[in-house]
């Protein structure tokens, strides 16, 4: 207990300080690499989930069944088992991706599948009447689903869909795997080598913190500028 | 018939990474359940200090990727005390349990705070303390609505298990890496083979029970 209240004592913020100065340029660029990789695959995550996702709502015969088998796929293995099979099993059969690629492409792969099933529930939870007044209005299929199906239903997917990127941007942490010099990979290189082992980790800890915290004030903010007039 | 090679790594796999992923995943739910369901209760509290506490732990454990905590637990801890040094699978347990009853206070305060006040009132009516009251009556109708996000965790946890592979715990994917690497080095290439069953292996676990899941959301809706 002494030992803890040492570590943790007044000279605890100094030392995170100058942990965080001396390895400041090695951080940017990990913290840089962790966000480029999450919004490359928040981006991918969204094409795949609108489309997939209007195509599992709209039951578009064979697309709509291929997209079920890959979220299927996707949301009941491991993504760390996913990240080893890009990685570590594909040169087996000739397909080299370099650790960059694998990092976005993994989280892209993993956070579609996750956002096919929040559009697809949003879609469907569009009521049919809004989809029988545009009718009536005259739009046809895809004008309905330009005006009416993707701003209502798109809407209410956006709390799970933003549940999704979170956890896209927690899921690149797991690069540590591959060697991809996200920010985790990169404090526990600094850490292996300085042996700043509790300072270090609690550097880490704080920048996810900082991410995750921010992203989801951002999150609380969009839903209320977006919530639908009915629910404000 | 099989080739040669399977059956060690097959009997390895099994025997050793699949009974520490069950024996993991068990520990981390029970643990998960007790720790979020105690924590969840004592959220609805409308005391100041222990909600702030509470919320802080969620907040934190369910902000963090399991990759920090587990790495927090199994390399800070000792750092800072030698009293805190665990073996992969126990650090990994308890990295789980962080994660995992973070997620279960958070469905356990909405779950309870959804029992209709009346139930609260019947209770006290008839002489139950706050403890008596939570323990006889609220929760025995809380858990039917805890029960569909519990088993959706159960398939978390048990995916996230893997996660553990990085601090050597020999689970189904360390076990499974051990195979591939011990095959290259003897000249034979199995990644995709060994890993693709490892995917199948979890699939069949996983899809009967994130059905489970959306069936018994159905049921107690």
């Amino acid at each position: 207990m002494t030992e803890l209240l040492a570590a943790l004592g007044p000279g605890f913020l100094e030392d995170l300080g100058s942990f965080v100065a001396d390895n400041a340029g090695e951080l940017a660029a990990g913290v840089r690499r962790t966000l480029t990789v999450s919004a490359i695959a928040i981006a991918g995550a969204s094409i795949i989930g609108l489309t997939l996702g209007a195509a599992r709502a709209y039951r578009i015969p064979v697309v709509s069944q291929l997209a079920a088998a890959y979220v299927e796929v996707i949301r009941n293995t491991p993504i760390l088992v996913q990240i080893f099979m890009l990685y570590y099993a594909l040169p087996q059969v000739g397909i080299r991706l370099e650790a960059f690629t694998v990092a976005w492409l993994a989280v892209t792969i993993w956070g579609g599948a996750f956002n096919t099933e929040n559009f697809r529930a949003g879609f469907e939870a569009v009521p049919a009447r809004y989809r029988e007044a545009s009718a009536a209005l005259g739009f046809r299929g895809f004008a309905t689903f330009a005006n009416v199906t993707l701003p209502i239903g798109g809407r209410i997917a956006l709390p799970s869909s933003i549940n999704t990127y979170i956890s896209v941007v927690k899921n690149t942490s797991l690069m540590y795997v591959i060697s991809y010099p996200e920010i985790t990979t990169t404090v526990f290189q600094i850490q292996a080598l300085t042996l700043e082992t509790v300072e270090a980790f609690t550097v880490l800890a704080l920048t996810y913190l900082i991410i995750v915290w921010s992203l989801s004030a951002l999150i609380r903010l969009l839903e209320s500028h977006l919530a639908l007039p009915e629910d404000r | 018939m099989l080739p040669d090679w399977v059956e060690p790594v097959a009997r390895y796999v099994v025997e050793v990474g699949l009974r520490n992923t069950l024996k993991l995943s068990a520990i981390a739910l029970a643990g998960s359940a007790l720790i979020g369901i105690t924590l969840g209760t004592l959220l609805t509290i409308r005391f100041l200090p222990t909600r702030a506490l509470i919320r802080l732990y969620i907040e934190i454990w369910r902000g963090l990727p399991i990759l920090v905590t587990i790495f927090i637990v199994f390399f800070a801890l000792p750092a800072v005390s030698s009293a805190l040094r665990f073996d992969p699978i126990t650090a990994g347990a308890i990295a789980l349990i962080l994660w995992g009853s973070a997620q279960v206070a958070e469905t356990t305060r909405g779950a309870v705070q959804s029992i209709p006040r009346e139930q609260h009132e019947a209770a006290s009516a008839l002489g139950f303390g706050w403890v008596g009251r939570h323990v006889f009556v609220i929760m025995p109708q809380a858990l039917r609505r805890l029960l569909p996000p519990l088993v959706g965790l159960l398939v978390n946890i048990i995916q996230n298990t893997t996660i553990v592979q990085v601090i050597g715990a020999p689970e189904i994917l360390e076990t499974a890496e051990r195979q591939v690497e011990r095959l290259t080095f003897e000249g034979q290439e199995h990644a995709v083979e060994i890993y693709g069953a490892v995917m199948v292996t979890f699939f069949l676990i996983s899809f009967p029970l994130t059905r489970l899941a959306a069936y018994l959301e159905k049921r107690l809706a």
